[in-house]
């Protein structure tokens, strides 16, 4: 269908308006769409709207602008991203960066991807540092894994563990969730370390 | 030699093609949008050293070429042919592609991830080409370790690719079950089962052609089995569809489908002047009269390679000039006419 007014274009843009109950359609093309007024909607015409920062804003934060304001300032010490940067890009700065943002993004993680941890093949070979040190690279090994462990998932050493510690745990992952929703982060690094704790001694 | 999609798989022309795609960085580099030219160049350098014998693991010849000393109409080309994807088409620092003869293996390195594997094979063949990534991706993890998290897996740019890293595609032919009023319904059930369908070329009724692509949602949680499969069988599932709907023209509309399909070849074999719209339009009814045994060409062919044929960027290649907007219509026909095959006597 041709655009009903310039004649000319395509019409892509199919516009309904209702006043007082009489309903009236048009088929335009986007460049004169454009040049019509629409309100509100001129944004989406112009491509300001940013469509495709709809998962940035899912990945991101609540409206409380307090909040963001302190966790958009935290920034990954490898290469300088800042959780504002990962926001705006939907994107990773470097493997780093999954471990210090780890403790904004693990729920919305589950959301975007319907799970929080990884099922399915591990690299066959190890990195040549670690092959090379091989005390150090358990120690990295920990650090790397940033990550407080989530509530919820299931860990596999469960069995292993007495059920005293286990339930110590359980009350420290809970405790962390909670100081995360409460933004006390340093309760929650606490937390998260005791929990580690817990878990390599078992 | 050619290229994978010419060839033709049997069983059947719904399911056009398949595709495996892995994505993978090394832990040694931030991730290519936080690297300076240098590491990017660097980084290159290394891979490219250390990636040298590729051939030497499946017997394939690869080429390798700096995608930042490429013409733009090249790597066009290889977008259309779906090797690049836009963000390496438009990548300023270098990057780099090792492309194997038929087109059918790839790594791009320095893209969005540092390296992203991909695969190619006419039919449903995730399962193939899922080894084939598999023994690749070891491969290249022995030379270069790989960022991974024991609870995020294998770490990508981008949150969406977390996990295994990996996309499995399928593309359908859907001529018939795109049209059906509950299309937008499957659509839909298909992303409760974790699988996500697009048009290959656009949304709705702009996909000219028909051609759906069926690929998972999620990355994150599902063993690369387990992904491989559902998407198999989602595709499985699209393609029984599509013959049952199809089946049931054939009986109440022989003749009128038998028509389409010989008109569709007229113009596409005589036509002076022929739209990228058209062109898919027709060959599109022309592939469902085929498939459907309403028509038959006298040699096996891949009217998918056509579809890739006529797009911009290889109509140039093939004309080896520059063409104008004008001329396009008039060289995409002439391609169209020497490369359709004759019909078949019944």
């Amino acid at each position: 269908m041709l655009c009903e007014r310039c004649k000319i274009r395509e019409a892509n843009i199919k516009y309904t308006e209702i006043i007082n109950g009489i309903k009236t359609e048009h088929n335009l093309c986007s460049h004169c769409a454009r040049e019509m007024d629409f309100g509100q909607y001129a944004a989406i015409l112009d491509g300001e709207f940013p469509l495709g920062k709809l998962l940035s804003g899912l990945l991101g934060l609540e409206d409380d602008e307090e909040e963001t304001d302190v966790r958009g300032k935290v920034v990954c010490p490898t290469c300088g991203t800042s959780f504002d940067d990962f926001v705006e890009n939907s994107r990773f700065g470097c493997p780093d960066c999954y471990g210090v943002f780890d403790l904004f993004i693990n729920d919305k993680m589950k959301q975007l991807q319907g799970s929080e941890s990884h099922k399915g093949k591990h690299p066959k070979f190890r990195s040549t540092f670690e092959k090379e040190h091989p005390d150090v690279s358990r120690a990295k090994g920990e650090d790397g894994q940033e990550a407080p462990d989530i509530p919820e998932a299931k860990q596999p050493g469960d069995g292993t563990r007495s059920a005293a510690v286990n339930k110590q745990i359980r009350e420290l992952e809970s405790r962390l969730k909670d100081a995360i929703e409460q933004e006390e982060y340093e309760l929650a690094a606490q937390c998260r370390d005791q929990i580690r704790e817990l878990k390599k001694e078992a | 030699m050619g290229r994978w999609y010419d060839s033709v798989d049997n069983k059947s022309s719904n399911i056009v093609y398949s595709r495996i795609r892995l994505a993978r960085n090394w832990d040694e580099y931030t991730f290519p949008s936080r690297m300076t030219r240098e590491q990017c160049g660097e980084m290159l350098e290394r891979m490219k050293d250390g990636l040298k014998d590729l051939g030497s693991l499946d017997g394939k010849e690869y080429r390798y070429g700096q995608l930042d000393e490429m013409q733009d109409l090249e790597k066009l080309a290889l977008r259309e042919r779906r090797i690049l994807n836009l963000s390496a088409v438009n990548k300023k620092e270098p990057a780099g592609l090792f492309l194997s003869e038929d087109e059918g293996s790839s790594l791009v390195l320095g893209g969005d991830d540092h390296i992203r594997m991909q695969f190619l094979a006419s039919g449903l063949k995730l399962d193939e080409l899922w080894h084939q990534a598999d023994v690749m991706d070891d491969y290249v993890n022995e030379r270069f370790s790989y960022a991974f998290d024991e609870k995020y897996g294998y770490l990508t740019s981008f949150p969406t690719n977390v996990g295994t890293g990996l996309r499995a595609c399928v593309v359908l032919h859907l001529p018939t079950l795109s049209q059906v009023r509950k299309f937008q319904s499957i659509v839909g059930d298909m992303s409760r089962f974790g699988t996500a369908i697009r048009g290959l070329y656009g949304e709705g009724s702009d996909n000219y052609g028909s051609l759906y692509e069926i690929s998972n949602q999620r990355t994150l949680g599902q063993s690369e089995r387990e992904i491989v499969e559902l998407v198999t069988k989602a595709a499985a599932q699209l393609n029984n569809q599509e013959m049952r709907v199809r089946n049931a023209t054939l009986n109440t509309q022989r003749l009128e489908r038998e028509d389409e399909a010989y008109k569709s070849y007229g113009v596409l074999k005589y036509a002076r002047k022929i739209s990228e719209k058209d062109a898919r339009i027709f060959i599109s009814q022309l592939m469902a009269g085929e498939e459907d045994g309403l028509m038959k060409l006298d040699k096996k062919y891949s009217l998918y390679s056509l579809i890739i044929g006529i797009k911009p960027a290889n109509l140039n290649l093939w004309a080896k000039r520059p063409l104008d907007k004008d001329e396009m219509d008039a060289v995409r026909a002439a391609y169209l006419r020497q490369n359709l095959p004759e019909i078949a006597d019944k």
